[in-house]
C-alpha cells in the first residue's frame, strides 16, 4: 500500500479524457480502456494534480459529506485499482515552495 | 518474404504477373474515398476527389507464398481466418473459401486473390469490408461496425457485432421509404462540427426471411455470404439507397442477442458519454490493429464522436414481427430528441 504522504502521477502512455463530467482511460501498453464515473473522476482529478495523496484525500473530505474513514477506505481501494490496471505511478511529494524572504 | 509495396515495385518493373497498366482501370467512389481496380468492382463509379485512395490489384498465389514465407504459425495454415502482420508493416488476411489479401503498411494498396470456391459478390464483401478496414484504419480512418439508414435527411446508426440484427432493422427501415446508407462498415467524417456518415457498398447483408418480408425479394438467385452462413448478399436498387456523405444524427447500440431474448419490450436509453464512449470503442470495425499511435487516434476519435453525436442503447424481442415496433421507436425518440450540443474541439481526424 502506498503511504499517503507519496504523490501519483498518471503512467506514461495512459491517455485521460473528459467526457461529460465523466472520465475515460487508455493505458496504450495494455490497450485497456476503462470508464470512470464522476466521483472516480473527481478522486482521478484530485489525486493526479494533487501534491501529495493526503492534499487530494483533504481536498476530496472537503468536498463531499463522507466520513473520514469511510473516504480514506474508498481512495485506498480506488488508488490499489489504478496501480494494479499501471495507470498511475506513485513517487515522493512535491514539497511546499519557500517563498523568498 | 516481401510486402505488397515490394510485389507492387516488382510489378511496375516488369513482372508479367501485375504489368499491364490495369491496376487503376476501374475508379469507383465508396465510404467517401476512390477506390481504384484492376478489376471490376460492384460499385459505383466515383463522382468527386475523394478524402482518401485505395488501389486493389489482383495478383496469384504466388505472390501471397512469397509475400507470406516463413511467416505466422503453420497451425492456422488450415483456419478459417488466417492474420499475419509482415515486417515491413502489411498486413496479410485470409479466409479460407473466401481469398487472401495484402493490404500495404501505409494502407493505400490491397493486393488480391479471389479463391475459385468463392463468388465473386462473397469475395467483394471480404474485400470492400473486413480487408478494406485494414487499410481505412491504416490511412487514419476509424471504422464501426455499424449499418446506417437515412431517415428525414439525417442517418441513422446501428452499432453491433455479427449476429446483432443491425442489417435486419435496417432492412425493416427501407421497407417504410427510408433509404439505406451502408452495411456492416460505417466510416465517419467531421466537417464543421457535425459528423458526416459516408455511404457504403449497395447491398445488404440478409438472411431470406428477412429479404423477404421487408424488400419483397425473390431470393433463389442470391449469393450466400459464405458456406457457412443462410444470410445472402443482396444489391440494393438506386431508389432505396443513399449515394452521398449526409449528417449523422444518432447511433443505436443494438443489445446483445442473449439481452435482447430476455426483454419483452423496446427499449430506447440514453447513454452517459462514458458509456458511449465504451459502446463505441467496443464497436471498431477492426479489433486488429492495437499499435500506440492508431489507440491513441481511436482514442480522440471516440471522445470526439461522443461530444458530436447522441449515442443511445436500443434493446428489443429478436422477432421478425416486432421489428417494426422497434423502428417506430427509434423514429419516435428521433423526432422528440434535440441536436446534441456542439463542443468545438480540434477535429479527430487531424
Amino acid at each position: 500500500m502506498v503511504s499517503f504522504s507519496e504523490r501519483l502521477t498518471v503512467a506514461p502512455d495512459v491517455l485521460f479524457r473528459l467526457v461529460g463530467d465523466e472520465g475515460v482511460l487508455l493505458n496504450l501498453n495494455t490497450t485497456l480502456y476503462l470508464g470512470l464515473n464522476p466521483v472516480g473522476t473527481r478522486m482521478w482529478n484530485a489525486l493526479t494534480s494533487a501534491s501529495s495523496i493526503q492534499a487530494a484525500y483533504d481536498a476530496l473530505l472537503g468536498e463531499y459529506e463522507v466520513e473520514p474513514a469511510q473516504l480514506r477506505a474508498d481512495l485506498e481501494e480506488f488508488i490499489q485499482r489504478l496501480l494494479g490496471q499501471k495507470l498511475i505511478v506513485a513517487g515522493p511529494a512535491i514539497e511546499a515552495s519557500h517563498e523568498p524572504a | 518474404m516481401s510486402g505488397v509495396n515490394d510485389l507492387l515495385e516488382t510489378a511496375a518493373n516488369g513482372s508479367s504477373s501485375f504489368e499491364g497498366g490495369g491496376a487503376s482501370r476501374y475508379r469507383y467512389g465508396v465510404y467517401g474515398m476512390v477506390i481504384s481496380s484492376d478489376t471490376p468492382l460492384d460499385l459505383p463509379p466515383d463522382t468527386h476527389a475523394g478524402v482518401a485512395r485505395v488501389e486493389c490489384v489482383s495478383a496469384p498465389a504466388a505472390a501471397f507464398l512469397a509475400a507470406t514465407d516463413g511467416c505466422g504459425d503453420d497451425a492456422d495454415a488450415d483456419s478459417w481466418y488466417r492474420y499475419i502482420v509482415l515486417r515491413d508493416g502489411s498486413t496479410y488476411v485470409r479466409w479460407r473459401t473466401i481469398g487472401e489479401f495484402l493490404v500495404a503498411g501505409d494502407g493505400r494498396r490491397i493486393m488480391f486473390r479471389r479463391f475459385d470456391r468463392a463468388s465473386r459478390e462473397s469475395f467483394q464483401v471480404y474485400l470492400l469490408g473486413q480487408a478494406l478496414s485494414f487499410a481505412l484504419v491504416r490511412q487514419g480512418f476509424e471504422p464501426l461496425h455499424a449499418t446506417a439508414v437515412v431517415v428525414d435527411r439525417h442517418a441513422v446508426a446501428f452499432l453491433g457485432s455479427n449476429a446483432f440484427g443491425k442489417s435486419s432493422l435496417a432492412a425493416c427501415f427501407l421497407e417504410a421509404g427510408s433509404r439505406l446508407l451502408t452495411d456492416d462498415l460505417l466510416i465517419l467524417g467531421e466537417s464543421r462540427n457535425r459528423i458526416l456518415a459516408y455511404p457504403g457498398p449497395p447491398r445488404l447483408k440478409l438472411f431470406p426471411k428477412i429479404a423477404r418480408r421487408f424488400l419483397g425479394q425473390d431470393v433463389t438467385k442470391r449469393v450466400h455470404m459464405n458456406p457457412d452462413t443462410d444470410k445472402l448478399i443482396l444489391p440494393i436498387e438506386e431508389h432505396r439507397r443513399h449515394g452521398r456523405p449526409v449528417a449523422l444524427d444518432a447511433i443505436y447500440a443494438l443489445a446483445a442477442p442473449r439481452d435482447a431474448c430476455r426483454t419483452p419490450y423496446v427499449r430506447v436509453e440514453n447513454l452517459s458519454p462514458r458509456e458511449a464512449f465504451l459502446e463505441l470503442l467496443k464497436g471498431t470495425f477492426n479489433r486488429r490493429l492495437t499499435n500506440p499511435p492508431r489507440l491513441k487516434r481511436q482514442f480522440g476519435f471516440t471522445t470526439r464522436l461522443t461530444d458530436l453525436v447522441a449515442v443511445k442503447r436500443l434493446t428489443y424481442p429478436r422477432a421478425i414481427d416486432r421489428l417494426p415496433e422497434v423502428r417506430e421507436a427509434v423514429r419516435a425518440d428521433l423526432a422528440r430528441d434535440a441536436r446534441p450540443a456542439l463542443n468545438i474541439q480540434p477535429g479527430f481526424l487531424d
